[in-house]
């Protein structure tokens, strides 16, 4: 079977990575004048990536839709600190970040748990690139809240170690361990099973 | 079968990373848009009515502050409910209090309690039920006022009532005190 031909179709039709966008820099100047409307088209413009990324972080609709408000309002109302040395979709995709482990950690819904350290096997198949997206994401909410934000800044948002653990206020090892036992847990919980659609974490509590 | 391990890895990160990338995005189940419009015109409106009231609340307690004892002599002790009915109590008040000067004061403060009820930000359940308490006690005032045939009660009462609507004033601008100390209160710097 090729490697994410499940997959393939999401890809073209939606991109996860979407605070890559650029920003009109006249809406920008706009925002930091306090035109409500330019924040608007910014908003809308970004509105998926960081729902998304809210969700991914905390795992619950409810908490991603504090996250989510809360952090664009802090993007209007501290746009004027925004000084353009690096992309204003960045600036914004950090909001995002610090709401999100702020209500991880606010709600103490993130539990670090300790998990089997044992060696997997190398030669095991990689299960990922053998279940579609729905069974993905949804192995990807039974993990543990703290594991689950850690997975994701590093695979899909690029953080590096020390930046996770600058964001957690842990060390570097702690990132690393949890990244580890996240991917080994993933690779546990990937056991493909009925069909469902995508996007279905946070409709019930975490597991 | 070190370097196999780590090639492998490499290799299982890689494929990890492209699979959780590949996940769909998602939007929100409603639109969330008009709520956040809301409050960010709610905070702007708070801000702006602070900007202006909080200053002038200023200056408006130290005018009262000073012109507290000049009051206070002028005008007699606080007459409790029953008293308005018995004006022999004060017929020999020496000074009769300026009754249309307090009246033009009490009218200026309501209006701007009615200005901060209007535009100011909407208060919390205690402060709410404080409100109406004052607001209670203000209506108490304004039927003795109605009843007082005296100058120097009709004046006392005057004066409770302006005590009353600079509570109340006061109580509708605590929000504002709240908003602005809020942002300073677990939210971090974000060096970019």
């Amino acid at each position: 079977m090729r490697p994410f031909a499940l997959l393939e179709h999401l890809r073209i039709v939606d991109k996860p990575t979407s605070f890559q966008q650029t920003v009109d820099p006249a809406l920008i100047s706009r925002l930091q004048r306090g035109d409500l409307d330019a924040f608007e088209a910014i908003y809308r413009q970004f509105e998926r990536a960081a729902w998304t990324l809210a969700l991914r972080l905390t795992g619950r609709t409810d908490v991603a839709q504090e996250v989510l408000q809360d952090a664009m309002l802090k993007g209007f109302e501290r746009a004027r600190q925004y000084r353009g040395d690096a992309p204003f979709a960045a600036w914004l995709r950090k909001l995002v970040v610090n709401e999100a482990l702020m209500q991880l950690r606010h709600d103490r819904l993130h539990v670090i748990e300790v998990l089997d350290d044992t060696q997997a096997d190398a030669n095991a198949p990689l299960p990922w690139m053998l279940v579609d997206a729905a069974t993905l994401d949804r192995a990807l909410n039974r993990l543990p809240d703290a594991a689950r934000a850690v997975l994701w800044l590093y695979h899909v948002e690029g953080y590096t170690h020390i930046e996770i653990a600058q964001q957690f206020g842990r060390s570097v090892s702690f990132s690393k361990s949890q990244l580890a036992r996240a991917t080994k847990r993933l690779r546990e919980l990937l056991q493909p099973t009925a069909e469902d659609t995508p996007c279905t974490i946070g409709s019930t509590t975490t597991a | 079968m070190h370097d196999r391990l780590d090639y492998h890895r490499m290799n299982d990160d890689t494929a990890l990373a492209e699979a959780l990338r590949a996940l769909p995005s998602c939007a929100p189940e409603r639109d969330a848009w008009p709520e956040l419009a809301a409050r960010i015109r709610r905070r702007h409106v708070v801000r702006r009515t602070a900007w202006f009231t909080l200053p002038a609340v200023f200056a408006a307690g130290i005018a009262l502050a000073l012109a507290w004892p000049h009051l206070r002599l002028s005008a007699p002790l606080p007459a409790p409910a029953g008293v308005a009915a018995r004006p022999a109590m004060h017929a020999a008040t020496p000074a009769l209090p300026d009754l249309a000067a307090l009246r033009v004061s009490s009218q200026q403060w309501q209006a701007w309690v009615q200005k901060l009820d209007r535009d100011g930000a909407p208060l919390n359940g205690p402060q709410l039920a404080r409100a109406v308490s004052l607001q209670d006690q203000i209506g108490l005032v304004d039927l003795q006022l109605s009843a007082a045939r005296n100058p120097a009660t009709a004046a006392d009462l005057w004066q409770q009532r302006i005590t009353l609507l600079q509570q109340l004033g006061l109580l509708h601008l605590q929000p504002y005190t709240v908003a602005e100390q809020a942002p300073t209160s677990g939210t971090r710097v974000i060096p970019m």
